[in-house]
Protein backbone atom coordinates (compact mmCIF):
# COMPACT_ATOMS: atom_id res chain seq x y z
CA UNK A 1 0.00 0.00 0.00
CA UNK A 2 2.84 2.34 0.92
CA UNK A 3 4.27 2.64 -2.57
CA UNK A 4 4.94 5.91 -4.39
CA UNK A 5 2.07 5.13 -6.76
CA UNK A 6 -0.38 4.52 -3.92
CA UNK A 7 0.75 7.75 -2.28
CA UNK A 8 0.35 9.59 -5.57
CA UNK A 9 -3.16 8.21 -6.15
CA UNK A 10 -4.23 8.95 -2.58
CA UNK A 11 -2.93 12.48 -2.92
CA UNK A 12 -4.84 12.82 -6.17
CA UNK A 13 -8.00 11.56 -4.47
CA UNK A 14 -7.73 14.30 -1.85
CA UNK A 15 -7.35 16.99 -4.51
CA UNK A 16 -10.30 15.52 -6.41
CA UNK A 17 -12.47 15.59 -3.29
CA UNK A 18 -11.51 19.19 -2.55
CA UNK A 19 -12.26 20.15 -6.14
CA UNK A 20 -15.66 18.44 -5.91
CA UNK A 21 -16.44 20.75 -3.02
CA UNK A 22 -15.51 23.74 -5.17
CA UNK A 23 -17.59 22.71 -8.18
CA UNK A 24 -20.59 21.70 -6.05
CA UNK A 25 -20.58 25.15 -4.43
CA UNK A 26 -20.30 26.97 -7.74
CA UNK A 27 -23.13 24.80 -8.99
CA UNK A 28 -25.41 26.29 -6.33
CA UNK A 29 -24.51 29.94 -6.94
CA UNK A 30 -23.85 29.88 -10.69
CA UNK A 31 -25.23 26.56 -11.95
CA UNK A 32 -28.62 26.80 -10.26
CA UNK A 33 -29.01 30.52 -9.60
CA UNK A 34 -27.05 32.10 -12.46
CA UNK A 35 -24.88 34.37 -10.30
CA UNK A 36 -21.69 35.04 -12.28
CA UNK A 37 -19.49 34.75 -9.22
CA UNK A 38 -16.13 35.69 -10.75
CA UNK A 39 -14.75 36.20 -7.25
CA UNK A 40 -15.39 32.55 -6.42
CA UNK A 41 -11.78 31.62 -5.72
CA UNK A 42 -11.60 34.53 -3.25
CA UNK A 43 -14.05 32.71 -1.01
CA UNK A 44 -11.91 29.60 -1.19
CA UNK A 45 -9.00 31.75 -0.02
CA UNK A 46 -11.04 33.30 2.79
CA UNK A 47 -11.92 29.81 4.03
CA UNK A 48 -8.30 28.72 3.82
CA UNK A 49 -6.85 31.74 5.57
CA UNK A 50 -9.45 31.79 8.32
CA UNK A 51 -9.03 28.06 8.95
CA UNK A 52 -5.27 28.63 8.98
CA UNK A 53 -5.19 31.50 11.44
CA UNK A 54 -7.58 29.81 13.87
CA UNK A 55 -5.66 26.51 13.69
CA UNK A 56 -2.25 28.16 14.13
CA UNK A 57 -1.07 29.39 17.49
CA UNK A 58 -0.29 33.06 18.06
CA UNK A 59 2.29 34.50 15.68
CA UNK A 60 5.72 34.65 17.32
CA UNK A 61 9.13 35.78 16.24
CA UNK A 62 10.18 32.12 15.95
CA UNK A 63 7.44 31.37 13.42
CA UNK A 64 8.68 34.26 11.24
CA UNK A 65 5.11 34.96 10.23
CA UNK A 66 2.68 37.74 10.98
CA UNK A 67 -1.02 37.09 10.93
CA UNK A 68 -4.20 37.86 12.84
CA UNK A 69 -5.89 35.70 15.48
CA UNK A 70 -3.71 32.60 16.10
CA UNK A 71 -6.26 30.81 18.26
CA UNK A 72 -4.87 27.28 18.30
CA UNK A 73 -8.37 25.84 17.82
CA UNK A 74 -8.59 22.06 17.57
CA UNK A 75 -10.08 20.23 14.60
CA UNK A 76 -12.86 20.44 13.33
CA UNK A 77 -13.29 24.06 14.47
CA UNK A 78 -10.88 25.50 11.85
CA UNK A 79 -12.80 23.73 9.11
CA UNK A 80 -16.12 25.05 10.36
CA UNK A 81 -14.68 28.55 10.86
CA UNK A 82 -13.35 28.57 7.28
CA UNK A 83 -16.72 27.59 5.81
CA UNK A 84 -18.70 30.02 7.97
CA UNK A 85 -16.31 32.93 7.33
CA UNK A 86 -16.44 32.41 3.57
CA UNK A 87 -20.25 32.11 3.67
CA UNK A 88 -20.61 35.31 5.66
CA UNK A 89 -18.13 37.16 3.44
CA UNK A 90 -20.08 35.92 0.41
CA UNK A 91 -23.34 37.16 1.93
CA UNK A 92 -21.77 40.55 2.62
CA UNK A 93 -20.40 40.87 -0.92
CA UNK A 94 -23.73 39.69 -2.32
CA UNK A 95 -25.65 42.16 -0.19
CA UNK A 96 -23.53 45.04 -1.46
CA UNK A 97 -23.28 43.92 -5.07
CA UNK A 98 -26.57 42.23 -5.89
CA UNK A 99 -28.98 44.77 -4.51
CA UNK A 100 -28.93 47.09 -7.45
CA UNK A 101 -26.81 45.45 -10.13
CA UNK A 102 -27.75 43.40 -13.18
CA UNK A 103 -25.86 40.14 -13.57
CA UNK A 104 -23.25 41.47 -16.02
CA UNK A 105 -22.37 44.43 -13.81
CA UNK A 106 -22.42 42.16 -10.82
CA UNK A 107 -19.78 39.99 -12.53
CA UNK A 108 -17.51 43.04 -12.94
CA UNK A 109 -17.99 44.02 -9.29
CA UNK A 110 -17.08 40.48 -8.27
CA UNK A 111 -13.87 40.58 -10.33
CA UNK A 112 -13.07 43.83 -8.53
CA UNK A 113 -13.79 42.09 -5.22
CA UNK A 114 -11.22 39.44 -6.08
CA UNK A 115 -8.68 42.10 -7.09
CA UNK A 116 -9.13 44.11 -3.87
CA UNK A 117 -8.98 40.99 -1.70
CA UNK A 118 -5.92 39.57 -3.51
CA UNK A 119 -3.99 42.82 -3.27
CA UNK A 120 -4.99 43.28 0.35
CA UNK A 121 -3.87 39.76 1.30
CA UNK A 122 -0.63 40.15 -0.68
CA UNK A 123 0.39 43.55 0.62
CA UNK A 124 -1.07 43.78 4.12
CA UNK A 125 1.45 41.46 5.74
CA UNK A 126 -0.13 41.63 9.16
CA UNK A 127 -3.28 39.94 7.90
CA UNK A 128 -2.19 36.58 6.45
CA UNK A 129 1.58 37.00 6.13
CA UNK A 130 1.50 38.71 2.70
CA UNK A 131 2.89 37.02 -0.41
CA UNK A 132 4.60 34.31 1.63
CA UNK A 133 1.27 33.32 3.07
CA UNK A 134 0.58 30.97 5.94
CA UNK A 135 2.91 28.02 6.56
CA UNK A 136 3.09 25.07 8.93
CA UNK A 137 -0.64 24.98 9.66
CA UNK A 138 -1.17 21.94 11.90
CA UNK A 139 -2.66 18.94 10.11
CA UNK A 140 -5.81 17.67 11.82
CA UNK A 141 -5.56 14.37 13.72
CA UNK A 142 -1.95 13.81 12.53
CA UNK A 143 -0.66 13.28 16.04
CA UNK A 144 -3.62 11.09 17.04
CA UNK A 145 -2.67 8.63 14.30
CA UNK A 146 1.09 9.13 14.54
CA UNK A 147 1.07 9.98 10.86
CA UNK A 148 4.26 11.12 9.15
CA UNK A 149 4.21 13.36 6.05
CA UNK A 150 4.03 10.29 3.77
CA UNK A 151 1.23 8.48 5.56
CA UNK A 152 -0.84 11.53 6.52
CA UNK A 153 -2.73 11.42 3.24
CA UNK A 154 -4.47 8.23 4.42
CA UNK A 155 -5.65 10.04 7.54
CA UNK A 156 -6.92 12.96 5.53
CA UNK A 157 -8.82 11.04 2.83
CA UNK A 158 -11.64 10.02 5.21
CA UNK A 159 -11.87 13.58 6.54
CA UNK A 160 -12.25 15.01 3.03
CA UNK A 161 -14.56 12.18 1.95
CA UNK A 162 -16.91 12.68 4.92
CA UNK A 163 -17.10 16.41 4.16
CA UNK A 164 -17.78 15.84 0.47
CA UNK A 165 -20.44 13.18 1.07
CA UNK A 166 -22.17 15.34 3.67
CA UNK A 167 -22.19 18.38 1.41
CA UNK A 168 -23.15 16.33 -1.61
CA UNK A 169 -26.31 15.37 0.28
CA UNK A 170 -26.92 19.04 1.11
CA UNK A 171 -26.42 20.05 -2.55
CA UNK A 172 -28.68 17.24 -3.73
CA UNK A 173 -31.43 18.25 -1.30
CA UNK A 174 -31.20 21.86 -2.39
CA UNK A 175 -31.40 20.83 -6.04
CA UNK A 176 -34.56 18.79 -5.45
CA UNK A 177 -36.32 21.22 -3.10
CA UNK A 178 -38.81 24.04 -3.74
CA UNK A 179 -35.90 26.32 -2.81
CA UNK A 180 -33.82 24.90 -5.68
CA UNK A 181 -36.79 25.25 -8.03
CA UNK A 182 -37.18 28.90 -7.07
CA UNK A 183 -33.45 29.45 -7.66
CA UNK A 184 -33.73 27.96 -11.14
CA UNK A 185 -36.75 30.19 -11.84
CA UNK A 186 -34.71 33.22 -10.78
CA UNK A 187 -31.85 32.09 -13.03
CA UNK A 188 -34.28 31.81 -15.93
CA UNK A 189 -35.96 35.20 -15.44
CA UNK A 190 -35.60 37.13 -12.18
CA UNK A 191 -38.24 39.72 -13.15
CA UNK A 192 -40.89 37.08 -13.77
CA UNK A 193 -39.91 35.27 -10.58
CA UNK A 194 -40.44 38.54 -8.67
CA UNK A 195 -43.76 39.02 -10.48
CA UNK A 196 -44.79 35.69 -8.95
CA UNK A 197 -43.92 36.82 -5.45
CA UNK A 198 -40.44 35.36 -5.12
CA UNK A 199 -38.13 37.33 -2.84
CA UNK A 200 -35.40 37.21 -5.45
CA UNK A 201 -32.78 39.16 -3.51
CA UNK A 202 -33.16 37.03 -0.42
CA UNK A 203 -33.08 33.77 -2.36
CA UNK A 204 -30.05 34.82 -4.43
CA UNK A 205 -28.25 35.87 -1.26
CA UNK A 206 -28.91 32.49 0.32
CA UNK A 207 -27.58 30.75 -2.79
CA UNK A 208 -24.51 32.97 -2.91
CA UNK A 209 -23.83 32.39 0.77
CA UNK A 210 -24.18 28.64 0.37
CA UNK A 211 -21.91 28.53 -2.68
CA UNK A 212 -19.28 30.61 -0.89
CA UNK A 213 -19.48 28.35 2.13
CA UNK A 214 -18.61 25.36 -0.07
CA UNK A 215 -15.67 27.33 -1.48
CA UNK A 216 -14.58 28.21 2.05
CA UNK A 217 -14.73 24.57 3.11
CA UNK A 218 -12.66 23.61 0.07
CA UNK A 219 -10.10 26.24 1.07
CA UNK A 220 -10.10 25.08 4.68
CA UNK A 221 -9.56 21.48 3.58
CA UNK A 222 -6.72 22.61 1.32
CA UNK A 223 -4.80 24.47 4.01
CA UNK A 224 -5.40 21.77 6.60
CA UNK A 225 -4.06 19.16 4.18
CA UNK A 226 -1.03 20.89 2.71
CA UNK A 227 -0.44 23.20 5.66
CA UNK A 228 0.11 26.31 3.56
CA UNK A 229 -1.71 28.95 1.52
CA UNK A 230 -0.45 32.00 -0.31
CA UNK A 231 -1.85 34.42 -2.94
CA UNK A 232 -0.37 32.51 -5.90
CA UNK A 233 -2.86 29.71 -5.15
CA UNK A 234 -5.87 31.92 -5.82
CA UNK A 235 -5.04 33.87 -8.94
CA UNK A 236 -8.10 34.89 -10.99
CA UNK A 237 -7.43 32.10 -13.49
CA UNK A 238 -8.32 29.58 -10.78
CA UNK A 239 -11.92 30.90 -10.80
CA UNK A 240 -11.98 30.40 -14.56
CA UNK A 241 -10.85 26.80 -14.13
CA UNK A 242 -13.62 26.04 -11.61
CA UNK A 243 -16.15 27.59 -14.00
CA UNK A 244 -14.69 25.47 -16.80
CA UNK A 245 -15.07 22.33 -14.73
CA UNK A 246 -18.73 23.09 -14.03
CA UNK A 247 -19.54 24.02 -17.63
CA UNK A 248 -17.86 20.87 -18.94
CA UNK A 249 -19.46 18.58 -16.36
CA UNK A 250 -22.93 20.13 -16.59
CA UNK A 251 -24.31 23.10 -14.69
CA UNK A 252 -27.42 22.75 -12.57
CA UNK A 253 -26.67 19.09 -11.85
CA UNK A 254 -24.65 18.07 -8.81
CA UNK A 255 -23.44 14.95 -10.63
CA UNK A 256 -22.27 17.17 -13.49
CA UNK A 257 -20.32 19.24 -10.97
CA UNK A 258 -18.54 16.12 -9.74
CA UNK A 259 -17.84 14.89 -13.26
CA UNK A 260 -16.43 18.31 -14.13
CA UNK A 261 -14.08 18.11 -11.15
CA UNK A 262 -12.93 14.73 -12.40
CA UNK A 263 -12.46 15.79 -16.02
CA UNK A 264 -10.76 19.12 -15.42
CA UNK A 265 -8.92 18.68 -12.11
CA UNK A 266 -7.81 15.12 -12.63
CA UNK A 267 -7.78 14.36 -16.36
CA UNK A 268 -6.63 17.73 -17.71
CA UNK A 269 -4.60 19.29 -14.92
CA UNK A 270 -3.05 16.07 -13.69
CA UNK A 271 -2.77 14.64 -17.21
CA UNK A 272 -0.80 17.59 -18.53
CA UNK A 273 1.36 17.43 -15.40
CA UNK A 274 2.47 13.94 -16.41
CA UNK A 275 3.88 15.14 -19.72
CA UNK A 276 7.69 15.29 -19.86
CA UNK A 277 9.29 18.64 -19.17
CA UNK A 278 10.72 20.41 -22.18
CA UNK A 279 14.25 21.62 -21.45
CA UNK A 280 14.61 25.40 -21.15
CA UNK A 281 10.83 25.88 -21.19
CA UNK A 282 9.74 25.44 -17.57
CA UNK A 283 6.42 27.24 -18.07
CA UNK A 284 5.35 25.24 -21.08
CA UNK A 285 3.40 22.63 -19.09
CA UNK A 286 1.36 25.29 -17.29
CA UNK A 287 0.53 26.89 -20.61
CA UNK A 288 -0.38 23.50 -22.07
CA UNK A 289 -2.71 22.88 -19.15
CA UNK A 290 -4.60 26.10 -19.81
CA UNK A 291 -4.68 25.43 -23.55
CA UNK A 292 -6.11 21.95 -22.90
CA UNK A 293 -8.83 23.39 -20.65
CA UNK A 294 -9.66 26.00 -23.29
CA UNK A 295 -9.88 23.38 -26.03
CA UNK A 296 -12.08 21.17 -23.84
CA UNK A 297 -14.48 24.06 -23.20
CA UNK A 298 -14.67 24.87 -26.92
CA UNK A 299 -15.39 21.23 -27.78
CA UNK A 300 -18.05 20.85 -25.08
CA UNK A 301 -19.71 24.19 -25.87
CA UNK A 302 -19.79 23.30 -29.57
CA UNK A 303 -21.07 19.74 -29.34
CA UNK A 304 -22.82 19.66 -25.96
CA UNK A 305 -23.38 23.18 -24.62
CA UNK A 306 -25.42 21.92 -21.71
CA UNK A 307 -22.38 19.94 -20.42
CA UNK A 308 -21.66 16.22 -20.36
CA UNK A 309 -24.28 15.59 -17.64
CA UNK A 310 -26.91 18.26 -18.22
CA UNK A 311 -29.57 19.46 -15.82
CA UNK A 312 -32.15 16.73 -15.35
CA UNK A 313 -35.85 17.11 -15.85
CA UNK A 314 -37.58 16.21 -12.64
CA UNK A 315 -40.75 14.20 -12.92
CA UNK A 316 -43.36 14.49 -10.21
CA UNK A 317 -45.51 11.38 -10.03
CA UNK A 318 -48.85 11.28 -8.26
CA UNK A 319 -50.04 8.23 -6.39
CA UNK A 320 -52.80 6.43 -8.38
CA UNK A 321 -55.53 7.60 -5.98
CA UNK A 322 -54.51 11.23 -6.33
CA UNK A 323 -54.08 10.91 -10.11
CA UNK A 324 -57.60 9.49 -10.33
CA UNK A 325 -58.90 12.41 -8.29
CA UNK A 326 -57.23 14.84 -10.71
CA UNK A 327 -58.77 13.09 -13.73
CA UNK A 328 -62.23 13.23 -12.17
CA UNK A 329 -61.89 16.91 -11.23
CA UNK A 330 -60.68 17.75 -14.75
CA UNK A 331 -63.68 15.90 -16.23
CA UNK A 332 -66.06 17.78 -13.93
CA UNK A 333 -64.63 21.16 -14.83
CA UNK A 334 -64.84 20.33 -18.56
CA UNK B 1 -77.96 49.31 -8.33
CA UNK B 2 -74.62 50.71 -7.05
CA UNK B 3 -71.47 50.56 -9.13
CA UNK B 4 -69.09 47.78 -8.03
CA UNK B 5 -66.20 48.89 -5.87
CA UNK B 6 -62.88 49.42 -7.63
CA UNK B 7 -60.24 46.80 -6.81
CA UNK B 8 -57.56 48.85 -8.60
CA UNK B 9 -57.43 52.59 -8.60
CA UNK B 10 -54.72 54.52 -10.45
CA UNK B 11 -54.44 58.24 -9.76
CA UNK B 12 -52.45 60.73 -11.86
CA UNK B 13 -49.61 58.27 -12.48
CA UNK B 14 -46.52 59.56 -14.33
CA UNK B 15 -43.39 58.07 -15.78
CA UNK B 16 -40.88 59.42 -18.29
CA UNK B 17 -38.01 57.73 -20.12
CA UNK B 18 -35.55 60.59 -20.56
CA UNK B 19 -37.49 63.21 -22.47
CA UNK B 20 -40.33 60.85 -23.46
CA UNK B 21 -43.33 61.12 -21.13
CA UNK B 22 -44.62 57.54 -21.47
CA UNK B 23 -47.33 57.84 -18.83
CA UNK B 24 -48.52 61.36 -18.26
CA UNK B 25 -51.04 61.73 -15.47
CA UNK B 26 -53.03 58.58 -16.13
CA UNK B 27 -55.99 57.78 -13.89
CA UNK B 28 -58.31 54.79 -14.11
CA UNK B 29 -60.38 52.43 -12.00
CA UNK B 30 -60.94 48.71 -12.44
CA UNK B 31 -64.19 47.43 -10.85
CA UNK B 32 -63.84 44.32 -8.70
CA UNK B 33 -65.00 41.18 -10.49
CA UNK B 34 -64.93 42.79 -13.93
CA UNK B 35 -63.09 42.02 -17.13
CA UNK B 36 -61.74 45.42 -18.06
CA UNK B 37 -59.86 46.17 -21.26
CA UNK B 38 -57.10 48.71 -21.68
CA UNK B 39 -56.75 49.67 -25.32
CA UNK B 40 -54.93 52.37 -27.21
CA UNK B 41 -52.44 52.99 -29.99
CA UNK B 42 -48.87 51.70 -29.86
CA UNK B 43 -46.82 53.93 -27.60
CA UNK B 44 -49.87 55.02 -25.60
CA UNK B 45 -48.13 53.87 -22.40
CA UNK B 46 -50.25 50.77 -21.67
CA UNK B 47 -47.41 48.36 -20.91
CA UNK B 48 -45.53 51.05 -18.98
CA UNK B 49 -48.67 51.57 -16.90
CA UNK B 50 -48.86 47.82 -16.20
CA UNK B 51 -45.20 47.87 -15.16
CA UNK B 52 -45.88 50.80 -12.85
CA UNK B 53 -48.95 49.21 -11.28
CA UNK B 54 -47.13 45.92 -10.62
CA UNK B 55 -44.04 47.59 -9.15
CA UNK B 56 -41.72 46.62 -12.00
CA UNK B 57 -41.03 50.30 -12.67
CA UNK B 58 -40.88 53.11 -10.15
CA UNK B 59 -43.62 55.71 -10.09
CA UNK B 60 -42.42 59.25 -10.74
CA UNK B 61 -45.74 60.69 -9.62
CA UNK B 62 -49.26 59.73 -8.65
CA UNK B 63 -50.47 56.75 -6.68
CA UNK B 64 -51.79 53.21 -7.09
CA UNK B 65 -54.31 51.68 -4.75
CA UNK B 66 -55.14 47.98 -4.85
CA UNK B 67 -57.75 46.28 -2.67
CA UNK B 68 -57.79 49.23 -0.30
CA UNK B 69 -54.00 49.39 0.11
CA UNK B 70 -51.67 52.03 -1.26
CA UNK B 71 -49.16 49.94 -3.25
CA UNK B 72 -47.49 52.89 -4.99
CA UNK B 73 -43.93 52.03 -4.04
CA UNK B 74 -44.19 48.33 -3.37
CA UNK B 75 -41.66 45.91 -4.87
CA UNK B 76 -43.08 43.56 -7.53
CA UNK B 77 -42.82 40.48 -5.32
CA UNK B 78 -44.84 42.20 -2.60
CA UNK B 79 -47.48 43.27 -5.12
CA UNK B 80 -47.70 39.68 -6.32
CA UNK B 81 -48.02 38.29 -2.82
CA UNK B 82 -50.92 40.72 -2.27
CA UNK B 83 -52.73 38.90 -5.10
CA UNK B 84 -52.11 41.20 -8.07
CA UNK B 85 -50.40 39.25 -10.83
CA UNK B 86 -49.55 39.90 -14.42
CA UNK B 87 -48.51 38.18 -17.62
CA UNK B 88 -46.15 39.62 -20.21
CA UNK B 89 -46.50 40.92 -23.75
CA UNK B 90 -44.08 38.24 -24.95
CA UNK B 91 -44.44 34.91 -23.18
CA UNK B 92 -41.79 34.64 -20.50
CA UNK B 93 -41.88 31.08 -19.27
CA UNK B 94 -39.15 29.74 -17.00
CA UNK B 95 -37.30 28.04 -19.81
CA UNK B 96 -35.29 25.43 -17.92
CA UNK B 97 -38.15 24.36 -15.72
CA UNK B 98 -40.61 21.77 -16.90
CA UNK B 99 -44.18 22.79 -17.70
CA UNK B 100 -45.32 21.33 -14.38
CA UNK B 101 -42.52 23.06 -12.47
CA UNK B 102 -43.53 26.38 -14.04
CA UNK B 103 -46.82 25.99 -12.22
CA UNK B 104 -45.32 24.65 -9.00
CA UNK B 105 -42.93 27.55 -8.67
CA UNK B 106 -45.77 30.03 -9.21
CA UNK B 107 -47.75 28.87 -6.19
CA UNK B 108 -47.66 31.62 -3.62
CA UNK B 109 -47.45 31.13 0.12
CA UNK B 110 -45.22 28.07 -0.16
CA UNK B 111 -43.77 27.28 3.20
CA UNK B 112 -40.12 26.32 3.27
CA UNK B 113 -39.15 27.87 -0.02
CA UNK B 114 -35.86 28.72 1.63
CA UNK B 115 -32.48 27.23 2.41
CA UNK B 116 -33.68 26.29 5.87
CA UNK B 117 -36.71 24.51 4.47
CA UNK B 118 -34.63 22.66 1.89
CA UNK B 119 -32.32 21.28 4.56
CA UNK B 120 -34.39 20.80 7.67
CA UNK B 121 -38.11 20.63 6.96
CA UNK B 122 -38.36 17.96 4.32
CA UNK B 123 -41.47 16.30 5.68
CA UNK B 124 -43.63 19.42 5.56
CA UNK B 125 -42.16 20.23 2.15
CA UNK B 126 -43.07 16.81 0.79
CA UNK B 127 -46.62 17.08 2.09
CA UNK B 128 -47.02 20.50 0.50
CA UNK B 129 -45.47 19.27 -2.74
CA UNK B 130 -48.04 16.49 -3.09
CA UNK B 131 -50.90 18.97 -2.75
CA UNK B 132 -49.29 21.41 -5.18
CA UNK B 133 -48.59 18.75 -7.78
CA UNK B 134 -52.21 17.63 -7.61
CA UNK B 135 -53.46 21.17 -8.08
CA UNK B 136 -50.98 21.87 -10.89
CA UNK B 137 -51.91 18.66 -12.72
CA UNK B 138 -55.58 19.65 -12.53
CA UNK B 139 -54.86 23.06 -13.99
CA UNK B 140 -52.70 21.55 -16.72
CA UNK B 141 -55.55 19.19 -17.60
CA UNK B 142 -57.99 22.10 -17.79
CA UNK B 143 -55.59 24.02 -20.02
CA UNK B 144 -54.87 20.91 -22.14
CA UNK B 145 -51.19 20.88 -21.23
CA UNK B 146 -51.06 17.82 -18.98
CA UNK B 147 -49.46 15.61 -21.64
CA UNK B 148 -46.62 18.11 -21.87
CA UNK B 149 -46.06 18.41 -18.12
CA UNK B 150 -42.55 16.92 -18.14
CA UNK B 151 -41.31 18.91 -21.14
CA UNK B 152 -38.96 21.85 -20.74
CA UNK B 153 -41.20 24.92 -21.01
CA UNK B 154 -38.91 26.37 -23.70
CA UNK B 155 -39.95 23.55 -26.04
CA UNK B 156 -43.63 24.58 -26.16
CA UNK B 157 -45.16 26.30 -29.18
CA UNK B 158 -46.15 29.97 -29.00
CA UNK B 159 -49.82 29.15 -28.34
CA UNK B 160 -48.97 26.58 -25.70
CA UNK B 161 -46.77 29.14 -23.98
CA UNK B 162 -49.76 31.52 -23.86
CA UNK B 163 -51.83 28.80 -22.19
CA UNK B 164 -48.99 28.05 -19.81
CA UNK B 165 -48.73 31.71 -18.83
CA UNK B 166 -52.41 31.82 -17.94
CA UNK B 167 -52.33 28.48 -16.11
CA UNK B 168 -49.24 29.58 -14.19
CA UNK B 169 -50.92 32.82 -13.17
CA UNK B 170 -54.04 30.94 -12.03
CA UNK B 171 -51.85 28.59 -9.98
CA UNK B 172 -50.83 31.61 -7.91
CA UNK B 173 -54.50 32.17 -6.95
CA UNK B 174 -54.57 35.89 -7.77
CA UNK B 175 -57.39 38.24 -6.85
CA UNK B 176 -56.61 40.30 -9.92
CA UNK B 177 -54.77 39.39 -13.09
CA UNK B 178 -53.36 41.79 -15.65
CA UNK B 179 -52.91 40.17 -19.06
CA UNK B 180 -50.63 42.06 -21.44
CA UNK B 181 -51.77 41.26 -25.00
CA UNK B 182 -52.79 37.66 -24.28
CA UNK B 183 -54.12 37.12 -27.81
CA UNK B 184 -51.01 38.33 -29.68
CA UNK B 185 -49.95 35.66 -32.19
CA UNK B 186 -52.71 33.28 -31.11
CA UNK B 187 -54.78 31.37 -33.69
CA UNK B 188 -58.61 31.79 -33.69
CA UNK B 189 -59.36 28.38 -32.11
CA UNK B 190 -56.95 28.96 -29.25
CA UNK B 191 -58.26 32.50 -28.89
CA UNK B 192 -61.75 31.12 -28.25
CA UNK B 193 -60.37 28.74 -25.64
CA UNK B 194 -58.46 31.53 -23.91
CA UNK B 195 -61.62 33.62 -23.84
CA UNK B 196 -63.53 30.73 -22.25
CA UNK B 197 -60.83 30.28 -19.63
CA UNK B 198 -60.91 33.98 -18.79
CA UNK B 199 -64.71 33.93 -18.40
CA UNK B 200 -64.48 30.82 -16.19
CA UNK B 201 -61.86 32.43 -14.01
CA UNK B 202 -63.91 35.59 -13.69
CA UNK B 203 -66.79 33.44 -12.46
CA UNK B 204 -64.40 32.10 -9.81
CA UNK B 205 -63.87 35.67 -8.62
CA UNK B 206 -60.73 36.85 -10.43
CA UNK B 207 -60.77 40.43 -11.74
CA UNK B 208 -59.09 40.97 -15.11
CA UNK B 209 -57.41 43.95 -16.70
CA UNK B 210 -56.55 43.03 -20.28
CA UNK B 211 -54.29 45.05 -22.55
CA UNK B 212 -55.40 44.01 -26.02
CA UNK B 213 -55.39 45.19 -29.62
CA UNK B 214 -57.92 42.68 -30.92
CA UNK B 215 -61.12 44.70 -30.65
CA UNK B 216 -63.36 41.74 -31.50
CA UNK B 217 -62.06 39.94 -28.43
CA UNK B 218 -62.40 43.11 -26.36
CA UNK B 219 -65.99 43.56 -27.44
CA UNK B 220 -66.92 39.93 -26.74
CA UNK B 221 -65.12 39.64 -23.45
CA UNK B 222 -64.93 42.93 -21.60
CA UNK B 223 -67.46 44.80 -19.46
CA UNK B 224 -65.54 48.03 -19.42
CA UNK B 225 -63.09 49.39 -21.98
CA UNK B 226 -60.56 52.07 -21.04
CA UNK B 227 -58.86 53.91 -23.89
CA UNK B 228 -55.36 55.29 -23.36
CA UNK B 229 -53.54 57.70 -25.63
CA UNK B 230 -50.41 59.78 -25.15
CA UNK B 231 -49.89 58.47 -21.64
CA UNK B 232 -53.29 59.29 -20.21
CA UNK B 233 -56.83 57.96 -20.13
CA UNK B 234 -58.88 59.24 -23.00
CA UNK B 235 -62.22 57.61 -22.19
CA UNK B 236 -63.81 54.76 -20.27
CA UNK B 237 -67.04 52.99 -21.14
CA UNK B 238 -68.55 50.32 -23.37
CA UNK B 239 -66.99 49.61 -26.76
CA UNK B 240 -70.13 50.87 -28.52
CA UNK B 241 -69.73 54.24 -26.77
CA UNK B 242 -66.13 54.48 -27.92
CA UNK B 243 -67.09 53.86 -31.53
CA UNK B 244 -69.29 56.92 -31.33
CA UNK B 245 -66.63 59.02 -29.59
CA UNK B 246 -64.79 61.12 -32.20
CA UNK B 247 -61.74 61.55 -29.94
CA UNK B 248 -61.33 57.78 -29.58
CA UNK B 249 -61.95 57.24 -33.28
CA UNK B 250 -59.29 59.81 -34.17
CA UNK B 251 -56.74 58.57 -31.62
CA UNK B 252 -57.09 54.82 -32.06
CA UNK B 253 -60.03 53.24 -33.84
CA UNK B 254 -59.78 55.09 -37.15
CA UNK B 255 -62.69 56.24 -39.23
CA UNK B 256 -63.36 52.78 -40.72
CA UNK B 257 -64.04 51.17 -37.35
CA UNK B 258 -67.40 49.47 -37.32
CA UNK B 259 -68.95 47.17 -34.74
CA UNK B 260 -67.29 43.81 -34.28
CA UNK B 261 -68.91 40.90 -36.03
Amino acid sequence: MDTPLAYYLANLAVYFLIYCMLTMGLNISFGMTGILDFAYITFMAVGAYVAGVVALGPATLDSQMTYILGLNWPFPLPLIAGGVAAGLFGALVGLLAMRRLRSDYLAIVLVATWSISWNLASNFTGLFNGTTGLLNVPQPLATNFNADPNSYVYVFIPIAAICVVLFFVVAYRIERSPFGRALRAIRSDPDVAAAFGKRTMRLRLQAMMMGCMYAGLAGALTILYIGAMNPSAWAIVETVIVFSALLVGGRGNVFGAILGALLVRIVIIEGTGLLPQVPNHPELLGALRNIAIGVLIIIVMYFRPQGVLPERRRRYELKPRRAQRVREAARDSA
Amino acid sequence: MTAPEAILSVQDVRHAFGGVQAVNGCSLQVPAGSITALIGPNGAGKTTLVNLVTGMMRLQGGSVEYAGQNISHWAPDRVARAGLLRTFQLSREFTKLTVLENLLVAATGQIDESLFGALFRRRSVQKQERALVEKARLLLSIFSLDDLRDEWAENLSGGQKRLLELARAVMAEPRMLILDEPMAGVNPALMTRLEEHIRDLRRQGITFLIVEHNLHVVERLCDLVIVMAEGKTLAAGAMSEHRANPEVVRAYLGSGAGPAE
